[in-house]
């Protein structure tokens, strides 16, 4: 594989992992400090790289006294951000094991360890950001071993999953949380999340398009 | 209520159908068969407006908010359902109906908006925002037949 598909393979590796986590959990110091201190992540945040309260409290006064409050409210308390609720004309959550989320899930052996991500069930924003992470990391490691059929493989469940799930609801969602975040670092994180995956999908429509023909090694070209 | 509110409220009844194209199906042919009989308009708005899977739109408890916030009116967050029953009791008046019916429209004008210019930067998501557009174009129209059917 050429250096340019595995820059942009482990960017797409990264920024999944990123919102995943983000979406899925309160932020800890540890990566608080890591994309603040990183050029490129911070670059994804720019709202809150000039965000006046960020200036005057440490972080740990950040975390304890607006983010987790933010994420509090935005992720577990007043939006609902899983998929069944979006896409069930009853307009409630399916948390059982006829989730069509999990049945897909179980069809590719992704386990959900629903109590440790605290989670009510496996159509989460985050463990679907997860499953997407999964699937470019496998795909990744398909590339490096000039397994491109393999890769296709992956890379067409990767857009499927989009189109019939991600695509299909979660903007609804991001949309409400970035005029209902009262802080910056989540305003910018439901920003990057809907620019990141709907760019993505438009990168997995053109390599559906193409027939998934990668651009390979300048040798095996 | 003398027969002139009527006639206002007939009137600006009129300028909404005009506005959201509803005389295009004038006898209603074109959505009546979509929808269930409601025994009342709170039912049938919850049931057919609030899904995001029906309408396009997920309407949270702060936009359930923010729209009684534009009629000066103020409901404590509560249970999403509960917000909604609260917000469409406050209804006393036809006139009530339409100002609903206006912030609903409102809303929904405004998360369109965002879905065309999705559409517009990434094409190939114009297909599911184009779907989620015409939901709420059908949901916008069907408020306006709540109006008609339970206040007029």
């Amino acid at each position: 594989m050429n250096n340019e598909l595995k820059q942009q393979q482990t960017a797409r590796i990264n920024i999944y992992a990123l919102i995943s986590r983000l979406t899925m959990s309160e932020i800890d110091e540890g990566l608080l400090k890591s994309i603040e201190e990183d050029e490129n992540m911070i670059s994804f945040f720019p709202t809150y790289k000039d965000w006046d309260t960020r200036k005057k409290h440490s972080r740990k006064e950040l975390i304890a006294e607006h983010l987790d409050v933010d994420f509090t409210n935005l992720f577990l308390l007043h939006l609902i951000p899983y998929e069944s609720f979006y896409m069930r004309e009853d307009q409630m959550m399916e948390t059982g094991g006829d989730n069509p989320v999990q049945q897909l899930f179980n069809d590719f052996d992704f386990r959900v360890e629903l109590d440790k991500a605290r989670v009510m069930s496996a159509d989460h924003i985050g463990v679907e950001l997860e499953f997407m992470y999964k699937l470019c990391d496998a795909e990744l490691k398909a590339l490096e071993d000039e397994n491109y059929e393999t890769a296709a493989d992956i890379a067409a469940i990767q857009y499927d999953f989009l189109k019939e799930h991600i695509v299909e609801w979660a903007p609804m969602y991001l949309i409400n949380v970035k005029s209902e975040a009262a802080t910056a670092f989540y305003y910018d994180l439901a920003n990057l999340a809907i620019d990141f995956i709907l760019s993505d999908f438009e990168y997995l429509s053109a390599l559906k398009k193409s027939q998934y023909a990668y651009q390979k090694d300048e040798n095996n070209e | 209520m003398n027969s002139n509110d009527l006639d206002d409220f007939r009137s600006e009844f009129e300028a909404i159908k005009n506005q959201n194209g509803l005389n295009d199906c004038v006898d209603g042919s074109c959505i009546a068969d979509e929808y269930e009989e409601y025994p009342d308009y709170l039912k049938a708005i919850y049931a057919e407006i609030m899904p995001p899977a029906k309408s396009g739109i997920y309407f949270s408890r702060w936009d359930l908010k923010k729209m009684a916030l534009g009629l000066d009116e103020s409901f404590a967050i509560d249970v999403r359902e509960r917000m909604f029953q609260k917000f469409m009791q406050w209804i006393a008046t036809p006139e009530d109906m339409l100002k609903v019916v206006a912030e609903f429209s409102t809303l929904i004008d405004m998360k369109c908006e965002l879905y065309k210019e999705y559409a517009q930067s990434y094409p190939s998501t114009a297909e599911i925002f184009n779907s989620k557009i015409e939901k709420a174009e059908k949901a916008k129209k069907y408020l306006n037949r709540v109006y008609v059917e339970f206040f007029t």
